[in-house]
């Protein structure tokens, strides 16, 4: 059986990727694509902890269901608050988009 | 038949009178001043049934007033009774509101012709005698304290009755707040009454008095703030300051209520709870002596140097409200309510006359006036028998009176206070012998106003001739014939004090000394103001700082100005500065302010870029797991 570990790690450098990839880029698709990664990191640390300590349950299981449920709403929501911002304004470089402050 | 259990009527009628006015005025034919007039006449018909039966009450025998009323006020066990206590105190004093003040309204419609606010007048005069009646009736100090801020209020209104002018709006504020200082104290020691007793109830407290309940300082204390309340409103010193200013009101307002009714309120306040003063401590009538005689001497200098008509004629109302509290000072309630009865008369006939001059004149100032007995006789005469009754000569209804006081006086009291009381006399017969002269006789110092002098039109003279009649013979009710004669159980003295009647004796010592110093006091008069006036002038030069010191009233408007500019504004000034910078820019806006700042400093937080957002997020997330880990490790 391979250990918790490998999945934790797994979980960690994906999340680890997504964090980096919000970060770094700019355009508002790619970020959108790093936050999905950081949701499917969660997903597989669900995944691994639900197996090695309650095998016989599925509330890990529903949990990753349902991140995934959600995510797939949420992209296609974000979608098109991104495709009605391209647009407005003709980009979709976060860095130009800041009218929403005080 | 209506009798005593009727009082509440009384002061219903006037006042009913006061909210048609108040509401209708406007469109009643002659702006309802009949229906005044007919309210006050027919408050005055029902006093006459009630005091019909009184005096066959009294004839048979045992008598203490009537009580009637309603529960007001009710928390649980303890209720305030709006009751109304008809006794004889009462009787002479309503017989004092009501026929003057009948005189006074049918006086008004002649001397208010022609006013933009005829109607109101009327209205505010209407509420006044409601008020006025309220506070004689009432049984208990509550009542008696509300109907006291009434008759106060009445009179801020009618004092600033031609509030345009800036004197009078002045005078009515001066007024009010003068005598808003001993109503203070007034209602501080009705408290104090309460509080031990349990009740408002006159006579109850009374009771509870008699039955020792107080120990002897506390009523001590609650008398003397009772008297404070007396001292406003009957303008003793020191707080007198506010009754000759008050003369900037229309004259029939002077007549009515600065001199026949509610400035005597706080005599007969006095003389209501002298069973309290007499249980108290001697201290408490010493004060009041003391303070009534310190009024009655500047009261009568002042009046001496005084020119404006009104203005004198306010110095002797001074003058005469310092003898009734000299005579309540020296226990004396008979002399008191016998003076406060004729004092009613007199005074309001000198106001009057006072008003045809200024109504027929337009001048008030006895410089600009002169001669005038030729122009209006009847007024003249009737003048002059206001004043010979002021100045206590013998057979005037204010010797009578004065005597009854001088002897109450001698008797209580040692020598020096009778000896001041007598120069008093000796005084006003001076002031009022000069006021008359100036006015009446001698040549006209301003001709214009001479030549359009004209004697009053008769709704204005025959009040003041009924008066003037009064005036003579309302003085002999001190013998008990004249009372016999009248229905009456006797003297006024047998009457107010039905069971044990303080005697009126005239010791003929006492009655020489005092026609001399009246007589002595004219003939002064005459030597010194007679025609060009020219000893009065020579003596006024001779003392200038002693005229100076009269003229400008002892400086105590300018004592008080300095205290009120110095002290009370310097306070306020501090008190404002504390609540503008500490409680309204510290507090009120400094927490604002403090929100304010922080929200727009922190704005700034707001980019509105997403990745600073992010990173923010990240951060803090790394922050937390940071913290965490150092926490568990």
């Amino acid at each position: 059986m391979i250990p918790i570990q490998h999945f934790l790690v797994l979980g960690a450098i994906l999340f680890a990727l997504g964090v980096y990839g919000v970060l770094a880029r700019r355009s508002a698709v790619l970020i959108l694509m790093s936050v999905e990664l950081m949701l499917q990191a969660v997903s597989i640390n669900f995944i691994a902890f639900a197996a090695y300590l309650a095998p016989q349950e599925f509330r890990g299981l529903i949990f990753a269901i349902f991140v995934i449920t959600i995510a797939a709403a949420e992209v296609g929501l974000a979608l098109a608050i991104i495709l009605r911002l391209f647009r407005n304004r003709a980009t979709a470089n976060v860095d130009e988009v800041d009218t929403l402050r005080w | 038949m209506v009798g005593m259990e009727h009082a509440w009527l009384l002061p219903t009628l006037p006042f009913g009178a006061f909210v048609v006015l108040l509401l209708l005025g406007p469109y009643l034919p002659r702006r309802g001043d009949w229906l005044a007039i007919g309210a006050v006449a027919a408050s005055f018909v029902l006093f006459a049934f009630m005091l019909a039966d009184l005096l066959g009450a009294l004839d048979e025998g045992h008598f203490e007033g009537v009580s009637s009323g309603i529960d007001w006020l009710r928390f649980g066990t303890f209720h305030v009774t709006l009751g109304f206590l008809f006794d004889q105190l009462a009787a002479v004093m309503l017989a004092v509101v009501t026929f003057v003040g009948t005189l006074i309204f049918i006086y008004s419609t002649g001397y208010m012709k022609g006013d933009p606010r005829y109607g109101w007048f009327f209205a505010a005069m209407s509420l006044f005698v409601a008020s006025m009646v309220t506070l004689v009736l009432a049984d208990n100090l509550l009542l008696l304290y509300a109907a006291w801020e009434g008759v106060g209020f009445c009179s801020y209104l009618l004092i600033g009755f031609w509030h345009e002018r800036r004197s009078a709006a002045e005078a009515a504020k001066k007024a009010f707040i003068t005598t808003r200082i001993g109503d203070v104290g007034f209602l501080i020691g009705i408290v104090l009454l309460w509080r031990e007793a349990g009740t408002f109830n006159i006579r109850e407290i009374f009771e509870f008095a008699e039955a020792g309940g107080y120990s002897r300082e506390y009523l001590t204390l609650a008398v003397l703030l009772l008297f404070a309340g007396a001292v406003g409103k009957s303008a003793q010193f020191p707080l007198h300051v506010w009754l000759p200013d008050a003369m900037e009101g229309p004259t029939p307002v002077s007549a009515l209520i600065h001199a026949a009714t509610m400035v005597v309120a706080g005599v007969y306040m006095v003389a209501r709870t002298m069973p309290l003063f007499d249980l108290a401590d001697p201290i408490a009538l010493n004060v009041v002596t003391s303070l009534a005689l310190v009024t009655i001497l500047m009261s009568a200098t002042m009046g001496l140097v005084a020119t404006d008509i009104k203005r004198v004629v306010a110095y002797s109302t001074l003058n005469s409200l310092g003898l009734m509290m000299v005579a309540l000072g020296s226990r004396d309630v008979t002399a008191a309510m016998f003076y406060l009865f004729v004092h009613g008369f007199f005074k309001a006939l000198l106001f009057m006359a006072a008003g045809n001059v200024i109504h027929g004149t337009d001048r008030q100032e006895v410089t600009q006036l002169g001669g005038l007995a030729a122009k209006m006789p009847q007024t003249a005469a009737a003048f002059g028998v206001g004043a010979l009754s002021m100045a206590a000569l013998i057979p005037f209804s204010g010797f009578w009176a004065k005597d009854a006081i001088l002897h109450g006086v001698s008797t209580h009291q040692n020598a020096l206070v009778t000896a001041l009381v007598a120069f008093s006399a000796f005084l006003s017969a001076v002031y009022m012998g000069r006021l008359y002269i100036l006015t009446f006789t001698g040549r006209p110092r301003d001709h214009h106003a001479y030549e359009h002098a004209h004697e009053a039109p008769p709704n204005m003279l025959l009040p003041v001739l009924v008066l003037a009649a009064i005036s003579v013979v309302a003085g002999f009710w001190t013998f008990d014939a004249v009372g016999e004669a009248l229905g009456f159980p006797g003297s006024i003295g047998k009457f107010v004090f039905f069971e044990e009647p303080e005697e009126l004796k005239f010791p003929s010592a006492i009655a020489v000394a005092s026609i001399v110093s009246v007589v002595v006091g004219l003939a002064v008069a005459g030597w010194a103001w007679w025609g060009e006036a020219r000893p009065a002038r020579v003596l006024g030069e001779r003392f200038r700082p002693i005229y100076q010191l009269l003229w400008h009233k002892y400086y105590v408007d300018e004592a008080y100005q300095w205290v009120i500019d110095r002290i009370v504004l310097a306070l306020g000034r501090v008190i404002a500065w504390f609540d503008r910078v500490v409680v309204n820019d510290t507090g009120v806006d400094g927490t604002a302010g403090l929100a304010f700042f922080t929200g727009f400093e922190l704005k700034f937080l707001q980019t509105g870029r997403l990745p600073n957002y992010a990173l923010a997020i990240a951060a803090g997330a790394l922050i937390a797991a940071a913290v965490l880990l150092a926490v568990r490790v």
